[in-house]
């Protein structure tokens, strides 16, 4: 695809006065925002009444980075693909350059691992800012891809990752690092990838990862973390407390929940990083099954949509960003939800528009951006011709 | 676009792993949600249990022997105290308790986390109302309600009651019992343990995560145990301890008196020096140095001090002067003339080349014996044992327990000296004990409060601990002569015709041990004169029939050799019947019936049944624990030729080390001596079953138990052993014979009894002198008084037994302590007349 052809799609695209939004995502990703937000406000409003300060600041705190949010999402969302992708490879390498600088004095260390950046008044993940830009080059990458594709495109496709995956892994984010496996994955697979490279991929991965075990490159803890979820009572005051009590708390919330402030796991703080990472704890307790059916339900719309969005992107840069944009959101979701109902380790992914979080929360949005930006310059559809006529 | 089916197949694999987040809620949230909620619960309220009060213990007239006082203590609930604060709180917690917050912070860090700890027992009320108060303050820390044992009676039948503490690995096996708990260790705290803990409370609080306590949500008050009410008699029990403890006062200066007059005797300076040697062969060389000085200057003090010799690289001579003189019989280490079991002495260091070098290596103290005979005596230190030298009279051991850098303490233990008093009333008709006792005793309140480790070790050393009644196995002496009494009545075995006024044997001053350790395997220096021979002499037929106590027996061997038996009285007792050989405790007419049984019966198939003395014995009990409901107790032994053969040898020093079981050793044991051992219970029981006509009672000391609203919840009844069958002539004739042990001229108690008052009449007892019994397995060499004595003697009501461990004469020591508590027991405090000692008798 050149990129003649994505101009001529825009002026296609302005001349049909297709520029229609996808409501559907729309919807889903501003209800679980505020959703989100109501949670985080349910969960931090005890503590922080017992602290002695405003019960809202964790709330206002959020709120302003969803607003932030929703503006990052409708500037991507009108910033043409096309317009992105020369700059994939500086988006690229300057990303590398931040995961370089955050393991440096400059980075600021958090429970043990250095994940944190600070640029003047704004501090931010460096690797969740790398997983935009990974999906991004690989996309780039992938988009020019032979059909079938090549070996040599398969490996540097992996090389891509791998740069970025093992300055994670010195941070240590061990779930960041599982993320930019399954991106990869899900993205080289639909780039057209033959059933031969999949398995190859499929085997490099696990050699990788039993590799990293054998030559004890990964932490004793993080093993303890990996493995504890799978024995419930092997010791519960300590690695899996959080995972424990958090299953604990979903459990409690039966089919209907206990009702906004009134779970008493939550609220009395049995689980810990309640409004971060184990947010989906206070959606089981307070609003039950139907309450969690609801958000994953929301999520599934979401993928959906992008899906959709991929499937109809007027190029393979497009198609491929928004598949990517797609695992991405899975994966989080399938971890981080699997984690709080103990059926996953505990990674520290958080959930998509729900944990509390600027960083997380402005990539993800830039991410669906990206999405929905390929969705508004589809190239027309029959049923959405004859629906405009 | 091509590619699309890849996209769908993405959807698919991304649908179902949410499809799966779906079915873990809906199992989760909806089929396991009551499992959750359960487990929430206990998130939210932590239990800390309340120790619930131990029964009470009561005598049989319900005077309280062990009650319980509410105190409170401070709980640390470890779950709840966060690392962070740990130093604080140990910090605050120490102003608040005067101790030192280090001591705190080390038993919160050594605690689980998660576990309940008892920081501090018996609050002040002050204490626990700041605690309560400021519960803010002292996060984790809980006030709980902990009962505290009391025995009001101090050491009043501590022995029975025995004492509480924290659970041994072995009582953590039982169920329900918690490493925090306190359990019964020893007397009937331990062995009712079960009814008297009771049911543990709890009280619940609810705590978030952050682990502060937010509010008392309940209490769940504990049940006391039930109470306990014993056969023991207070007033019985008091009165025996007292005699007991004065009993053994009484011993000790009669042993003083004999040393002293031993002393006068031998008109000697007898000295003692001491050498440390650091190898058994630099001992026995310094031993063959000192004898070769010896001979080379006999007579003279000063032969074995030879500095020049003594090889200061092997061989630390310690100050003389510290030492010499102290160690002898009668001039106690201490200097200060009282005859204590064991001593701790300091001995000054001359030499001290190695002294730094001996607590690493093997010791050995030599003690030399120094005087005009060099006689020497060396006494191991890590376990072997070198004999005193034959015929010595050095009767010290010696034990080094510290070395500094310039003085060994030597523990000084006299063998001679008396170390115990032990006593049982029980009521001959139904197998009550009215009172147990053994003295050094201890006061199990002490357990309560803590005793520091000095205070154990001491008590420990002396055995205070121990129920001697039960656990400790004596020989029984002359006392066991009622078996063979009762034996001859009943199976109308009498011993052989020897005619009046024919002495055997002429030669008084031999002085031969009734007991040689030899056990006749070899011929006896002595010359005997000649005797009648066997052939000659006819059994008697009847206990009235009269049988010449001569004094000295001749027991002969197959081989032709013999050996002189001698009676306890050199000159003999007479001529005598069955009755006047009991009350007299004639030796050699019980011999004379144990070689009846041995000649006439003696065969290994059994089939004439060699074993009668030893069923006889077994069927008052003797030989096997009595049952008593309290921990601990001891089977005793009666020894026959299977023991003999399966395990005398293989515990060297048991009786003998070689040979078969032999006539002698059947001799000895119908003298209540050789390996026949009894605990003092035993042979109260035994006594009991004699003169009640035949019933054996299980011995017991609790006889209700009742819940805390006094409603009988169990009882413990009277129950026969077995019933033996005796003729009614055998107990008349045994009561009428005890009553004249005390009464009678030649009676062995009548010199103790004479104080008596009116009633002496309606009194009887057995004396026991057991002279030299060899170390038989964790029974020391000793020498013990019995007195078993009843009242009313014609229809027993009370049988007091009394032992002092190595107390010397029955007669002398033991019967005066049973006189008191019978004089208690018969007319009350007022009629107990000041204990002195009885005359010298077997």
């Amino acid at each position: 695809m050149s990129i003649t052809t994505d101009r001529s799609q825009v002026s296609l695209l302005r001349r049909d006065r297709k520029f229609r939004p996808d409501w559907l995502l729309l919807i889903s990703y501003m209800t679980l925002s505020a959703l989100g937000l109501l949670m985080i406000y349910t969960a931090s409003a005890p503590r922080l009444e017992a602290l002695g300060v405003s019960p809202t600041r964790e709330l206002e705190q959020q709120a302003a980075f969803v607003l932030i949010g929703f503006m990052a999402f409708g500037i991507v969302s009108l910033i043409s693909m096309a317009t992105i992708r020369p700059w994939v490879s500086a988006i690229y390498l300057g990303s590398v350059v931040t995961l370089v600088l955050v393991l440096s004095p400059l980075g600021s260390s958090v429970k043990g691992a250095q994940r944190w950046m600070q640029l003047g008044p704004i501090r931010f993940q460096p690797s969740e800012i790398a997983k935009l830009a990974v999906i991004l080059a690989l996309a780039a990458l992938l988009a020019a891809a032979a059909k079938p594709m090549r070996w040599e495109r398969v490996a540097r496709a992996v090389a891509l990752v791998v740069v970025p995956a093992a300055l994670i892994f010195l941070q240590p984010d061990l779930g960041t690092m599982l993320t930019f496996g399954f991106i990869a994955g899900v993205m080289i697979f639909v780039a057209g990838a033959t059933w031969r490279q999949v398995a190859a991929l499929v085997v490099v991965g696990l050699i990788g990862t039993v590799g990293l075990f054998q030559v004890g490159a990964i932490k004793e803890y993080q093993i303890t973390r990996l493995t504890a979820f799978l024995d419930p009572v092997s010791d519960v005051l300590n690695t899996q407390y959080n995972q424990y009590q958090s299953q604990i708390a979903i459990g409690t919330g039966g089919l209907f929940g206990k009702g906004l402030f009134n779970g008493t796991q939550t609220n009395l703080r049995f689980v810990p990083e309640q409004s971060s990472d184990f947010i989906f704890t206070a959606v089981g307790e307070q609003l039950g099954f139907v309450g969690s059916l609801l958000v994953l339900v929301l999520f599934g719309i979401m993928i959906w949509r992008v899906l959709v969005s991929a499937a109809n992107a007027a190029t393979r840069f497009g198609q491929l960003a928004a598949t990517g944009v797609a695992a991405l959101l899975a994966f989080h979701v399938f971890v981080n939800v699997g984690m709080t109902v103990r059926l996953m380790p505990v990674t520290g992914l958080p959930l998509p528009f729900m944990s509390s979080g600027g960083t997380v929360f402005v990539m993800m949005s830039v991410a669906l951006g990206l999405s929905h930006s390929t969705w508004l310059r589809r190239p027309t559809l029959p049923i959405e011709r004859s629906g405009a006529s | 676009m091509t590619g699309t089916w890849r996209l769908a197949g993405v959807g698919i694999v991304l649908a179902i792993m949410l499809g799966v987040l779906g079915l873990r809620l809906w199992t989760i949230q909806v089929t396991e949600t009551d499992t959750y909620t359960a487990v929430a619960e206990q998130n939210l309220i932590r239990v800390v249990p309340t120790p619930a009060p131990r029964g009470d213990v009561f005598d049989r007239n319900g005077e309280l022997l062990a009650g319980t006082r509410a105190s409170l203590a401070a709980v640390v609930d470890m779950g709840l105290v966060e690392d962070e604060f740990a130093e604080v709180l140990a910090q605050r917690l120490s102003a608040f308790l005067d101790r030192p917050a280090s001591e705190i912070l080390e038993r919160f860090e050594n605690a689980n986390s998660g576990a309940q700890i008892i920081l501090a027992e018996d609050l002040t009320e002050q204490q626990a109302l700041t605690l309560l108060e400021h519960r803010e303050e002292f996060p984790g820390v809980a006030v709980i309600p902990q009962p505290i044992r009391e025995y009001p009676g101090g050491e009043l039948a501590a022995q029975v009651l025995g004492y509480i503490g924290k659970p041994s690995e072995a009582d953590l096996e039982r169920p329900d019992v918690k490493g925090t708990d306190v359990v019964g260790k020893a007397g009937i705290e331990r062995s009712y343990d079960d009814l008297l803990r009771g049911t543990e409370g709890v009280i619940k609080y609810q705590v978030d995560a952050g682990r502060s306590v937010l509010e008392l949500l309940g209490e769940q008050e504990s049940a006391p145990g039930d109470n306990l009410i014993l056969t023991i008699d207070i007033g019985i029990q008091a009165q025996l301890q007292q005699s007991l403890e004065a009993g053994l006062g009484l011993a000790r200066d009669v042993e003083m008196a004999e040393r002293q007059e031993a002393l006068a005797a031998e008109n000697g300076d007898i000295r003692t020096r001491l050498f440390l040697a650091l190898e058994a062969k630099q001992l026995e060389a310094k031993r063959a140095e000192i004898e070769r000085a010896a001979a080379e200057a006999s007579g003279e003090e000063s032969a074995v001090t030879d500095e020049d010799s003594a090889d200061v690289d092997t061989v630390i001579e310690i100050d003389e002067g510290k030492v010499l003189g102290s160690l002898y019989p009668g001039l106690p280490v201490d200097g200060n003339g009282v005859c204590e079991p064991v001593q701790r002495v300091e001995v000054g260091v001359t030499s001290r080349t190695l002294l730094s070098g001996i607590k690493e290596r093997t010791m050995q103290l030599l003690a030399v014996l120094q005087d005009r005979s060099q006689r020497i005596a060396v006494v191991d230190i890590d376990g072997e044992r070198f004999e005193v030298e034959e015929g010595d009279s050095f009767a010290t051991t010696l034990r080094a327990i510290a070395v500094t850098e310039d003085s060994i303490v030597v523990s000084h233990s006299d063998k001679w000296c008396p170390v115990r008093t032990v006593g049982v009333v029980e009521d001959p008709d139904n197998g009550a004990i009215l009172a147990m006792a053994s003295y050094p005793s201890f006061d199990p309140n002490s357990f309560v409060s803590g005793l520091t480790q000095s205070e154990w070790e001491s008590l420990g050393t002396i055995n205070a601990f121990t129920n001697f009644a039960i656990q400790g196995q004596y020989a029984p002496a002359s006392t066991f002569k009622v078996v063979s009494y009762v034996l001859a009545m009943e199976e109308g075995i009498y011993p052989l015709d020897r005619p009046v006024g024919d002495r055997i044997l002429g030669d008084e001053n031999t002085d031969t041990t009734p007991l040689d350790e030899e056990g006749g395997e070899e011929e006896a220096a002595q010359s005997v004169e000649p005797t009648p021979s066997d052939s000659d002499l006819k059994p008697l037929t009847s206990d009235t029939d009269l049988y010449n106590c001569t004094g000295s027996l001749r027991f002969e061997f197959n081989d032709g050799s013999s050996q002189v038996y001698r009676d306890w009285k050199r000159n003999g007792h007479g001529p005598l019947d069955l009755h006047g050989a009991l009350q007299a405790s004639c030796d050699l007419y019980f011999w004379e019936i144990s070689l009846r049984i041995w000649n006439e019966r003696s065969d290994e198939t059994g089939i004439n049944n060699e074993d009668l003395w030893q069923e006889w014995a077994r069927s008052f009990g003797f030989g096997t624990e009595t049952g008593i409901d309290l921990p601990f107790e001891r089977p005793g032994l009666i020894p026959d030729r299977q023991w003999f053969r399966d395990e005398q040898r293989q515990d060297t020093g048991r009786v003998r080390s070689t040979g078969p079981w032999v006539g002698g050793d059947l001799m000895n044991a119908v003298v209540g001596q050789g390996a026949v051992l009894v605990t003092p219970l035993q042979l109260s029981n035994g006594f009991s079953a004699m003169l009640n006509g035949g019933t054996l009672w299980t011995p017991r000391v609790v006889s209700e138990m009742l819940d805390q609203e006094g409603n009988v919840v169990d009882e413990n009844p009277k129950s026969i052993i077995q019933k033996i069958d005796m003729d009614s002539a055998t107990v008349w004739g045994l009561r009428r014979d005890m009553q004249q042990v005390v009464n009678g001229a030649i009676g062995t108690a009548r010199a103790a009894f004479a104080g008596f008052g009116p009633q002496v009449s309606t009194v009887g007892g057995k004396t026991g002198t057991a002279e030299i019994i060899k170390a038989v397995e964790d029974v020391q060499e000793v020498d013990t008084a019995w007195f078993v004595g009843v009242a009313p003697v014609m229809s027993p009501e009370y049988v007091v037994t009394v032992v002092v461990e190595r107390g010397g004469s029955g007669g002398r020591v033991a019967a005066p302590v049973a006189r008191q508590v019978l004089q208690y027991i018969l007319n009350g405090e007022a009629a107990v007349t000041p204990l002195e000692a009885g005359a010298n008798t077997d």
